[in-house]
């Protein structure tokens, strides 16, 4: 019988969206269009325009060496080119944004190559090689793993993940990269870092609430799906824990 | 420690939360609406810091420019504040006045919902950093107030007109009174 990765447990929406965005086999819906220019300003690694710095020569320049992963492995663009290994830091609101940390290095390590991904409660950093960077950021910003006002790039002063939004919608942000515009579009202001950026980046309006509850991957009991309605999440939960718990590092179940 | 720098834990105190975070315009909208209410003994202002500079990352120390209001008027005296408001925390002479707060809150928030409670949400006596910072002879109405960290000190509100409003709610429960 042929193996059909689950993904993961639970019959709820939250589940079945955290099991979507997961699936590589899935093609993300994409609902805004940022460009490619706009994506390396928010970044704020390099100008727009200026060519990628290495750290290495590329890898068809260098003498070939006898590695056998080398001969398994396919290198990514950025590798290939030698690029500098750069970063991105997403924080997501827990009032029903579309992805969360964890979910974003499960979703990232199926979907993407050559990543290293940092995760914490209410952040998740992804660093790459430079050219892979944008192309990825590209993806996480274009599609339903964004929402403008409760996602946010942040490469420092992270804080407000799981603080009340702001009365526009908006996630709070120390730094005040993004702000909601007249329009009600949300506009980077400021890099990822904080560093002013010489004009705005539009990143579209913000998701109603409707759809941010069908397509949010985090459970809320206030505002969205708790977990308590999905008992076969509960189940599985309960039993890695049940698991840890009893054998430590040899989660081995015993023969009844 | 001098254990007299207490503020009386007699007064009542009250919390109002909103369901968002205020931008400073509307918590000056509505302080100003609660500044005519008499009986108002001390107003503190608890929220998430909009910093002057980036405090984190390569751009440390950077101004942090932001379109966010910084100076507020409240009745007629005019302070900074520098954050997003998340709670206002009133004292209060007598619980006879709670009635008309909540009504001017339940007038006020029209586009997001607030929850008030009641308790004590001011620190009520001196910690070893107040004592540290104030020393012994801390006047008792500071502490709790500021941060002890901060080197600004409460601002003291004069209302619009001299306690011309008048209150319409009947005092039924007053713990001062018994």
């Amino acid at each position: 019988m042929k193996y059909i990765p689950q993904y993961g447990p639970g019959t709820s929406i939250v589940a079945e969206n955290r099991r979507r965005q997961m699936n590589p086999n899935i093609e993300l819906q994409k609902y805004r269009k940022v460009t490619d220019e706009d994506i390396v300003l928010i970044l704020g690694h390099r100008a727009p325009g200026e060519a990628f710095k290495s750290v290495h020569p590329p890898l068809t320049e260098l003498p070939e060496v006898d590695c056998p992963m080398r001969k398994l492995v396919k290198p990514t663009d950025g590798a290939l080119h030698g690029d500098r290994v750069r970063y991105v830091q997403f924080a997501d609101s827990m009032f029903n944004a579309p992805s969360q940390p964890y979910q974003r290095t499960y979703a990232e390590m199926y979907r993407f190559r050559g990543i290293d991904p940092g995760t914490l409660s209410g952040r998740q950093i992804v660093e790459c090689r430079e050219r892979d960077l944008e192309k990825y950021c590209s993806t996480l910003i274009e599609t339903e793993m964004f929402d403008p006002a409760r996602v946010s790039l942040r490469g420092a002063t992270v804080h407000g993940h799981s603080l009340r939004l702001s009365e526009d919608g908006m996630q709070f942000d120390a730094i005040q990269r993004c702000i909601m515009g007249e329009d009600g579009r949300v506009k980077y202001v400021k890099d990822q870092i904080g560093v002013p950026l010489d004009r705005q980046v539009d990143v579209g309006k913000p998701m109603d609430d409707e759809w941010l509850s069908k397509h949010t991957t985090i459970f809320h009991s206030l505002v969205g799906t708790p977990l308590r309605d999905d008992p076969e999440y509960i189940e599985y939960l309960q039993r890695i824990h049940t698991l840890r718990t009893k054998y430590g590092f040899m989660p081995k179940e015993e023969r009844k | 420690m001098d254990t007299n720098a207490t503020s009386s834990p007699l007064y009542p105190q009250i919390r109002i939360c909103s369901i968002r975070m205020m931008k400073p315009e509307t918590c000056e909208n509505l302080l100003n609406k609660l500044v005519d209410v008499p009986g108002i003994r001390r107003i503190l202002l608890h929220g998430q810091n909009i910093p002057k500079v980036i405090p984190y990352g390569p751009a440390r120390g950077m101004e942090n420019k932001s379109a966010i209001k910084r100076r507020i008027t409240i009745g007629s005296t005019s302070c900074d504040i520098r954050m997003l408001v998340g709670d206002i925390i009133l004292e209060l002479e007598d619980e006879c006045i709670i009635g008309l707060i909540q009504k001017i809150c339940n007038d006020f928030f029209v586009n997001f919902g607030f929850v008030m409670q009641k308790g004590i949400f001011i620190k009520p006596t001196m910690t070893l950093v107040d004592y540290a910072k104030y020393g012994p002879n801390a006047d008792p109405e500071l502490i709790g107030m500021v941060d002890p960290r901060s080197k600004e000190r409460p601002v003291r509100v004069m209302a619009h007109t001299e306690c011309e409003h008048e209150s319409v709610h009947v005092c039924e429960n007053n713990a001062l009174e018994g």
